[in-house]
């Protein structure tokens, strides 16, 4: 049974009254004496060669300090996956998007620095650019990258079972296509960074990022400087979801500025720019065909998947073997057949964004299991019931489901929206729709091949015992992994949560791989619980040889230590901890031992107490090629009811209420869960509903800006009902596994499949806005 | 974004406001509320030498009832204010509705209706209103003032009939007839910060309760390159019985008064079946409002 003292509460965010105060500290709030400020150049066109650049009027205006460009910076190819590095910092031989970086300028001001980027004239030749996905990998479309042919940056081949000999068993096979449109992640705070070299020649970056570490390797790869010479420190993050997961230009370029010049340097991306760096979802195209018995028993899928990637690869390998690992579950499939490919296009790169592969093509799939449950004449939350996998079984692609429970989250709906009384049931222009999902909890590798630890945590005790000070790499990103860290701290070493302090989001501190693939509270968890049994058991070690105990029978509990359950007689103790802090006003008091006085008895004869945790997972997933992506030590996954009333002679939609149930193995902060549960299915509602970066016919962006480009606002987002599913996960820190990404899975098919409820049309494209929702009603009248 | 460098001028009466205005003319942009002007210099569409706020001149921020017969709304007013005021929603609902509908909080806090009149964008919020209620605004200039009826204002996207040294400084409305009621309907992807893709105004007088319309006009936004009054649809409308046909039939015939074109936002084809639709639901809303009249 459980029996948590700080674990499954409503904690308050330990950032929360900086942030509500305005005293948070971002990037842009840094200043440093002698600071210069820096801007890009960016390319005009989409496609071109780089005949000439000519700086000199640049370097000569007053207040510049420097300008650089690849002569500078060296042609080092980096990217995400070292499998296809194919960016340099700067553009040498060709621009390939509108928006690609060429040069950058360090001046006293930014006006300056800005007037200067002007100033640079670049002689392009203009080369055929090709926008389409479909267009660039047809023979003759121009070609962005030598390297690889076709512009196809990865193709991804699969077949788990006998995907054609199950097909033609089955008794009704159903296909159904999508597609879905460029998302862009509209956090709030555009990158930013501080980048300043020491007089020893150590470099460090402040920058808003969600992987310090990934950051640290690249930019010593670029700059070639030793790793141990980047420290990479993230204040607070204004968001990231996905996009903030890999280094940037404008990280490298402040800190070559900076090596340049010997000053500080800070750059801003301005909203802009954020669009054109991008790295955020794909535009994804989906084919699929489903194989069922009459009862309704899936028996096998075909998946076909073509994405649009952009200028470069990012993580796009990833993100394309992603759109068919992650149909593996969680229903059982007795055959899946998987083709994908990433074509290059002369636009801005694609990269992770929030349920990173797997949204669109859970849209298309979740719309497909209703198409077919209507043909069966089953009702469609029984048809996903009947299919749903349990804890312990595994996908036909070898992931194992540790925990899962997909079966209580999908009755948590059922149940929850009152589903048996409205499905079917609705009036014309009233509709209801569910959809299912899950996701990893952490990837199983680095994206870099290492047998590296994917976290360590450090935990230090401050010197009289009553302070524990957690110590790690993780990125804090808003989505409250310092919290939940302190509370894993906290409920280790059995004291109040208010006795712990993080320090996190710097290189320095520990190694953790940061805040993408939902991995935090799993793999820095586990390190960090770790970290906090050493400490304790260093503590317990000491206080057992004074109090002639065995150090398993004395436990830590709300700060108080107990000798085989009881308060022991340690009255010398406490003599000895008020004499050494003679004069102090916050004597030790209570029937108990405290853990302030039994840290300090320990501090006193080991020295300064520091405890040490790592994690990482064991060897995961199967031997065929990209097995890899899709493993995890555990998975989350969620369930979802929508209603929705479609405006029968506009076509706009509003969505009336959201049902929610999301299996986390176990809530560690139960208000974070719900508010990660919220946040996905506002950020699903708005790319179903809403978004799409336009771009006309030159290959620029129409809607780079968080007025054209259109994400929910607090009126377009119904209150939600969130039913958190706790599984305990076997694999998880205390039975916790992730909730970021997993709850957005089930948002859009179920809005799609409450649409079709609603009004009989279904909608394979999004956005799904008021005018293509309308025509294809009036579509659907044409037709008899 | 940084704002292009201007030389920034705060007059406290409206004679040194209007002063300067003849002084640096077209050389000068009125700063308002600042929604729209700062938007464009930091996009450097604009670029003015001098920026002349008008927040310091007495009076510009005041709406003055006059005696039940109309209403006089300095140039200066924000949106959040006509949203709330009770005389504005009362007897003048079609522009309170779009007051509450322009932006979102924050953007209606400091927008002003004189910045979004002089701002001539063909989907703004406020002109239909304005329009379906008659309005006069007030010009001043250092050598005079001229009233121009609201209808004559616009000259196309983002052009007025305000010479460089004149400054806007208020509307002034009549308070419609007994038996009146009015409306305003927005259509955007979101339900706040949207810009419409069709926007339309109504208000109707009745005879009495029951009796036929006497008077109607109908506005349109974001359908032209200047909103446009939907004259052939209100000459159906007079003096007949209301009824749901004829609002559907009025909504066809404003169709054939707009030209909409096709934009991200939207396409042209839908834009038209959009403005049959909202033209009858506007017309019904207003007709709704006109019956439920009270002194």
């Amino acid at each position: 049974m459980r029996d948590f003292q700080v674990l499954g509460a409503r904690a308050p965010r330990l950032d929360a009254p900086a942030k509500s105060t305005g005293q948070a500290k971002y990037a842009d709030d840094l200043t440093m004496s002698g600071m210069l400020h820096g801007a890009l150049l960016q390319s005009p066109i989409a496609h071109g060669k780089i005949l000439n650049i000519d700086t000199s009027k640049a370097r000569k205006l007053k207040g510049v300090r420097a300008v650089v460009t690849a002569r500078e910076a060296g042609l080092v190819k980096y990217g995400v996956s070292p499998a296809r590095y194919d960016e340099t910092l700067y553009c040498h031989e060709k621009v390939r998007y509108v928006g690609d970086e060429i040069a950058a300028v360090a001046a006293v001001d930014l006006e300056t620095a800005l007037e200067a980027v002007e100033l640079i004239k670049v002689d392009y030749e203009e080369l055929p650019a090709v926008f389409d996905m479909f267009e660039a990998m047809k023979e003759g479309a121009p070609q962005l990258h030598a390297e690889f042919p076709g512009n196809v940056t990865a193709e991804v081949h699969q077949e788990f079972g006998e995907t054609g000999a199950l097909m033609a068993q089955c008794d009704l096979v159903v296909d159904h296509t999508f597609l879905s449109k460029r998302q862009d992640a509209a956090f709030i705070e555009p990158h930013s960074c501080l980048a300043v070299f020491d007089l020893q020649g150590k470099l460090t970056l402040h920058t808003s990022t969600q992987v310090p570490h990934y950051v640290m390797r690249t930019v010593a790869m670029v700059l070639r400087i030793p790793v141990g010479d980047v420290r990479v420190i993230k204040p607070c993050v204004g968001g990231g979801f996905g996009p903030k997961s890999e280094a940037t230009p404008l990280e490298m370029s402040a800190c070559l500025l900076s090596k340049v010049t010997g000053r500080p340097v800070r750059m801003n991306y301005t909203r802009e720019q954020v669009f054109l760096h991008s790295r955020a979802r794909h535009q994804f195209y989906a084919e699929m065909s489903l194989g069922v018995k009459k009862d309704g028993t899936m028996l096998a899928l075909r998946n076909k998947a073509v994405l649009d990637g952009g200028a470069y690869t990012s993580f796009g390998i990833a993100t394309v073997y992603y759109s068919g690992s992650l149909l593996g579950g969680p229903y059982r499939l007795q055959a899946m057949k998987y083709d994908g490919w990433r074509a290059y296009t002369n636009k801005p790169a694609c990269g992770a964004q929030r349920g990173h592969g797997g949204v669109a093509h859970r849209a298309c799939f979740e719309q497909l299991l209703d198409k077919t449950a209507d043909e069966l004449g089953i009702d469609p939350v029984e048809m996903r019931l009947k299919n749903v996998m349990v804890a312990g079984q595994a996908t036909i692609n070898e992931l194992n489901m540790s925990s899962l429970g997909m079966k209580e989250c999908i009755e948590a709906v059922r149940d929850g929206s009152d589903w048996k009384n409205k499905k079917g049931k609705l009036p014309k222009g009233k509709g209801i729709g569910s959809a299912c999902g899950f996701f990893v909890s952490g990837a199983g590798y680095p994206i870099y091949r290492s047998d590296t630890y994917h976290s360590t945590v450090v935990i230090k005790v401050a010197e009289d015992g009553g302070t524990v000070t957690v110590l790690t790499g993780s990125a804090e990103i808003g989505q409250g992994s310092d919290t939940m860290l302190a509370m894993i701290a906290a409920e280790t070493l059995g004291i109040p949560l208010e006795c712990v302090r993080v320090l996190s989001g710097d290189t320095e501190y520990s190694v953790d791989l940061g805040a993408y693939s939902s991995r935090q509270t799993l793999m820095t968890g586990h390190a960090a619980k770790e970290a906090a049994e050493s400490v304790r058991r260093q503590i317990a070690e000491v206080l057992s040889v004074h109090m002639g105990c065995d150090a398993a029978h004395i436990t830590f509990r709300n700060g108080n230590v107990l000798f085989r359950g009881g308060p022991g007689d340690f009255e010398k103790l406490r003599q000895g901890y008020i004499k050494e802090h003679r004069g102090w006003t916050d004597p030790p008091g209570g029937d108990y031992l405290t853990f302030r006085e039994a840290a300090r008895l320990a501090f006193l004869e080991k020295g300064t107490l520091v405890g040490t945790g790592k994690y990482k997972p064991p060897r995961l997933g199967g031997a065929y090629k990209g097995a890899a992506v899709g493993t995890s030590p555990a998975y989350g996954c969620s369930a979802q009811v929508v209603e929705v009333s479609v405006d029968l002679e506009t076509g706009q939609v509003s969505v009336d209420n959201m049902t929610d149930a999301h299996d986390c193995g176990l809530a560690i902060n139960l208000t974070s869960v719900e508010g990660q549960m919220q946040g996905s299915l506002s950020m699903g509602l708005g790319e179903c509903l809403f978004e799409e970066v336009k771009f006309d016919s030159r290959g620029r962006i129409i809607n780079a800006s968080l007025g054209e480009y259109k994400i929910p606002t607090a009126l377009d987002m119904p209150n939600v009902k969130s039913i958190v599913v706790e599984s305990n996960e076997p694999n998880g820190p205390y039975g916790a596994k992730e909730v970021g990404e997993g709850a957005i899975m089930p948002t859009i098919p179920a809005i799609l499949n409450a649409i079709y409820d609603a009004t009989g049309v279904r909608i394979n494209e999004l956005p799904v806005t008021a005018e293509r929702l309308y025509m294809a009603m009036k579509e659907k009248e044409k037709k008899p | 974004m940084l704002l292009p460098r201007f030389e920034y001028h705060e007059p406290t009466t409206l004679e040194d406001a209007l002063n300067l205005l003849h002084e640096l003319g077209g050389n000068a942009r009125v700063l308002a509320g600042g929604t729209d002007l700062l938007v464009k210099m930091k996009r450097k569409l604009e670029k003015p030498s001098h920026v002349i706020s008008v927040a310091r001149v007495p009076g510009m921020d005041q709406i003055i009832p006059r005696n039940g017969h109309a209403v006089t709304i300095g140039a200066g007013v924000t949106a959040a204010e006509l949203a709330r005021n009770e005389l504005v929603m009362d007897r003048f609902t079609p522009l309170a509705i779009a007051a509450g509908k322009l932006g979102a909080p924050p953007i209606r806090n400091r927008a002003s209706i004189g910045g979004n009149l002089a701002n001539a964008r063909p989907a703004a919020d406020f002109p239909p209103p304005c329009m379906v209620l008659n309005a006069t605004l007030k010009l001043k200039s250092a050598k005079g003032e001229r009233d121009i009826p609201v209808n004559d204002f616009f000259r196309g996207p983002g052009e007025t009939v305000i010479e460089p040294n004149e400054l806007l400084v208020s509307l002034h409305i009549e308070t419609p007839p007994p038996w009146s009621g009015g409306s305003y309907i927005k259509l955007g992807a979101r339900k706040a910060m949207e810009i419409s893709m069709v926007n339309v105004a109504a208000m109707i007088t009745l005879q009495s309760a029951d009796g036929p319309i006497v008077d109607v006009r109908i506005a349109l936004g974001a359908v032209a390159p200047t909103p446009v009054r939907a004259l052939a649809a209100e000459d159906l409308l007079v003096g007949a019985i209301p009824s749901e046909e004829l609002f559907r039939k009025a909504g066809e015939i404003g169709v054939g008064m707009c030209s909409p074109i096709t934009d991200h936002r939207g396409t042209m084809e839908y834009r038209c079946m959009m403005i049959e639709v909202l033209t009858k639901r506007c017309l019904t809303e207003a007709l709704a409002r006109a019956k439920a009249w009270k002194p």
